[in-house]
């Protein structure tokens, strides 16, 4: 339950939980929709990186008593999953809390900092890393880690179950822990019915954007066939704006997210045996609530050689060439009313578009997150990028990239070479 | 219909017997002296020789009687005010929450988890329990460092409270006892409240460890007896039960039935003898009555700390339990029946008694009726299996157990302050009025049974602060006898 921490790195571990501060009322139960439940196998892993000032003077009561307060309004997230007598999962709302880790760092958060750009799978040992399972009536959903370094500065470290909601519904979760510790009070209407779409479309085979995984019972996660690892690279503006340049084609302009993700896609096509001419892309909807898996889900098929294209074309292609997927993956979960095991990052090679994620709002005593990191545990195969904003003083994009470990090498060198990144 | 004014006739009778018996007789002079006409009053009372001497010496014999009877009466002792500790939100320990951490301690002993489970789900108590900080960490660590914190914050807390009621300076403190049975630091708990508090220095101060959850009443009993010999003078009383380092670590099942029930506490209570608390006190304290059944072997041992097989120290909880704590509660009746109950109460006892001797010992013994010698009853939330055994005993109604179960309810088991809050329930509610009477019962390791009988001194207005001021409005709850986890 608690990963092991490399030689004394991350010590003095301790475990406690905390729950809402006043009493749910009884019998109150929440349904995930069939998006929810396909996500059921990923889990959001986030870590802020603060400063000395944010947490200066805090005792562990303090860091726990606004939490206590936020999460009268998340019932949900400090609920447990129950399986209906169909197999489908729901959340009974019983109070349980998130469980709450306080560790130490022996190194200063700026010699964290430096470690990780060389290897980004230490962040693993600053998040919490337990799944849902094999007990998934005692699983908690949400954890958070609290690590505080040798210079006093603290990471916060979330994880958080795709199955509640996308990276936008994390962090506003977080971000309303800030205005609860400025003394603001959250006020969030609870729902807990969530909306499914309209009844089974017969016939429909899986959509291209989904693995059928498992079936994995009560552990919920994806189970790989080759070890994924994490690195992740950041591009500052003037990168950025170079790339964006030399993509831009005629008349079209592309988002740093399209331009990043144009060229990723290929070098990967260029390091893989088999190009990946299928590939998913993931990105924020024009109203995201920020609540609930609210992601737009498409694929998209090149029909020539990825290696030989230009990547302004790739770029195109991802623009105004992709499939809604969305339809398709509820169906797949409807078919067999949630029973069934999905994957959905890493189905294909996936690119999931955070630029307009409020990570950096997350504002703790009038203090923002020198460095934000996001990633996913529990992603399939093919791998998948995650852009997201980088800090906002260097205005650029960070880069998190999840593959096959003997994959990343190559790929690291490949970037570099061609496109001056890293 | 009938059998039912013939017991209230009876009572009214009984009851005010020396009434009925001195109107007659009354009677009976007044229309002697009218009868003899006004000359013939004046005639005998000029017959009376009157002496200066002889007036002298009967007014000195009225003063000497009346000096002595007021100078050998007990000082009355009233209670100021008291203040209950209300847990921080951070302390909450939902049922769902106590669970999974019992899970992932005792891994390795799934029965022991089951029977936690069950005991949880019978035991009464509610979602808003509270456990010191130590507690909720998974394994819980439970260091002295954390034991005096939450000694502190549980004692401080409901002392300013209690001096903000009562604008008591620590100066104007006379006489200081803490008890709390399981943490004994030294040095002692009331060393640390007079430190604090910058008591005085010839402060009388006294800690009670030990004595179990009804040490909150011979706190009360020894403050009474400090407060006959030391004349206008006031007692601070605190009492609590500090949970940090009595946690039981182990997985016996006997010893894990604490981990469940008890939960955070503490009350402060001003006690006084002083002519100027006379008007402003809540209570009087009428009776304190003590009963101790160690002398028996298995009283003695039926709550018992000890190691168990691994070594862990737990208190362990005999089977005979609610048999021992029945026949104290009997000793502790016989004792305080005669004090409280009306005369046709007695008289009916007596005759049942006599009757059981004499003529046939197959007549159920008379349990007299104890509603009428109290309005109110606090009995102490040890657990829902005591509640419910005095009430049966005590033939007692739902609404007069009820201030019991809802603070067993709210608080869980908060030992010898339990009695606190049962009383600020009832006042919470609006229930106490001047002149009621109220009966607290506290049981306690030894095994002992302890009672107080206090009588409202002055109107109550419903409080508008203490620890049922944010919920009050949700009791009393129906709370059901077996609770799905």
């Amino acid at each position: 339950m608690v990963s092991s921490m490399a030689e004394g790195l991350i010590y003095d571990v301790k475990l406690s939980s905390v729950g809402p501060g006043n009493a749910i009322e009884p019998d109150m139960v929440h349904e995930p929709s069939d998006m929810d439940l396909a996500m059921k196998l990923h889990y959001l892993k986030g870590i802020y990186y603060f400063g000395k000032q944010a947490f200066e003077g805090l005792t562990t009561i303090n860091i726990k008593e606004p939490l206590f307060i936020l999460l009268n309004d998340f019932p949900v997230i400090c609920g447990r999953f129950r399986r209906a007598e169909s197999g489908r999962p729901y959340i009974k709302c019983n109070d349980c809390g998130v469980r709450f880790l306080e560790a130490k760092c022996e190194k200063t958060m700026d010699e964290w900092l430096e470690m990780i750009k060389e290897n980004a799978s230490l962040e693993k040992y600053l998040t919490p890393n337990q799944i849902i399972g094999p007990e998934i009536a005692f699983s908690p959903t949400v954890l958070l880690q609290y690590t505080k370094f040798k210079c006093g500065g603290m990471s916060v470290g979330l994880s958080w179950a795709h199955v509640l909601g996308d990276a936008f519904s994390a962090a506003e979760f977080l971000n309303l822990l800030g205005k609860v510790v400025a003394g603001e009070k959250p006020n969030r209407p609870i729902k807990t019915k969530s909306t499914n779409s309209e009844s089974l479309l017969k016939d429909m085979e899986d959509p291209l954007s989904v693995k059928r995984a498992g079936p994995v019972g009560d552990n919920w996660i994806t189970v790989n066939n080759s070890k994924m690892e994490a690195f992740s690279f950041s591009v500052n503006a003037a990168q950025l704006s170079h790339l964006q340049s030399k993509i831009s084609s005629n008349a079209t302009d592309f988002s740093p997210f399209e331009a990043i993700s144009a060229v990723i896609w290929q070098c990967v096509a260029k390091i893989r045996e088999s190009e990946p001419k299928v590939v998913t892309i993931c990105k924020m909807m024009e109203q995201n609530k920020a609540d609930g898996n609210n992601q737009l889900m498409s694929v998209v098929k090149a029909a020539y050689p990825i290696v030989e294209a230009n990547p302004s074309e790739l770029a195109e292609l991802m623009k105004n060439s992709a499939f809604d997927q969305r339809e398709k993956i509820e169906n797949a979960i409807k078919k067999d009313n949630g029973v069934s095991d999905l994957i959905v990052y890493g189905a294909n090679l996936t690119f999931v578009n955070l630029e307009e994620a409020k990570f950096y709002e997350f504002d703790y005593r009038g203090e923002k997150p020198v460095y934000v990191s996001y990633r996913v545990d529990g992603v399939g195969d093919e791998g998948a990028v995650f852009v997201l904003p980088g800090p906002p003083k260097n205005g650029g994009m960070t880069v998190m990239a999840i593959l096959p470990e003997n994959e990343v090498t190559e790929l690291k060198l490949e970037l570099k070479t061609e496109w001056f990144m890293d | 219909m009938l059998p039912k004014y013939v017991k209230l006739g009876y009572r009214y009778l009984v009851d005010h017997i020396l009434t009925f018996l001195f109107i007659p007789i009354m009677a009976a002079v007044s229309i002697q002296i009218l009868r003899l006409g006004p000359e013939e009053i004046l005639t005998i009372w000029n017959s009376l020789q009157f002496y200066f001497f002889q007036i002298l010496c009967s007014s000195f014999l009225v003063t000497l009687i009346a000096t002595v009877y007021f100078m050998s009466k007990p000082r009355s002792i009233y209670l100021v005010d008291y203040a209950c500790y209300k847990p921080p939100i951070t302390s909450r320990v939902p049922f769902s929450t106590f669970m999974e951490h019992s899970r992932l301690i005792l891994k390795d002993n799934p029965k022991s988890v089951e029977f936690q489970m069950r005991i949880l789900e019978r035991s009464g108590l509610g979602e808003e329990t509270s456990l010191p900080p130590a507690i909720h960490y998974i394994p819980p660590n439970p260091t002295m460092e954390a034991a005096r914190g939450e000694a502190e914050a549980v004692i401080f807390s409901a002392i300013d409270s209690l001096m903000q009621k009562t604008r008591i300076k620590p100066k104007d403190i006379d006489i200081l006892i803490v008890n709390c049975s399981l943490f004994s630091p030294t040095p002692s708990l009331s060393a640390m409240v007079v430190n604090k508090y910058r008591l005085r220095s010839n402060i009388k101060s006294f800690n009670l460890s030990g004595m179990g959850c009804s040490a909150g009443l011979i706190s009360i009993d020894l403050a009474r007896d400090l407060l006959q010999v030391h004349p206008n003078s006031n007692a601070l009383v605190v009492s609590t039960e500090i949970i940090t380092p009595n946690y039981y670590q182990g997985s016996e099942r006997a010893m894990l039935l604490p981990n469940c029930l008890f939960r955070v506490g503490s009350a402060a209570i001003l006690l006084s003898n002083k002519r100027g608390d006379r008007n402003r006190a809540k209570y009087k304290l009428v009776h304190v009555v003590r009963t101790h059944k160690g002398a028996d072997d298995k009283a003695y041992k039926c709550v018992y700390e000890q190691e168990d097989p691994q070594g862990k120290v737990g208190i362990n909880l005999s089977k005979d339990l609610m048999i021992i704590a029945g026949e104290a509660l009997k000793s502790n009746i016989t004792t305080i029946g005669p004090l409280v109950l009306p005369a046709s109460e007695q008289l009916l006892f007596l005759f049942t008694l006599i009757g059981r001797k004499i003529f046939n010992s197959k007549w159920k013994p008379y349990i007299p009726d104890f509603k009428q010698a109290f309005e109110h009853f606090c009995i102490h939330a040890g657990g829902r299996a005591v509640i419910d055994e005095l009430q049966k005993n005590l033939q007692l109604s739902a609404e007069h157990v009820e201030a019991s179960r809802m603070t067993l309810h709210r608080f869980g088991n908060t030992s010898s302050s339990s009695l606190w809050y049962e009383l600020s329930y009832i006042e919470a509610k609006g229930r106490m009025k001047k002149g009621d009477r109220i009966w607290q019962i506290a049981f306690g390791s030894g095994f002992k049974c302890n009672s107080a009988v206090w009588k409202c001194n002055r109107r109550i207005k419903t409080p508008t602060d203490g620890p049922w001021q944010d919920c009050i409005n949700r009791y009393p709850v129906h709370i059901p006898e077996i609770v799905k986890l």
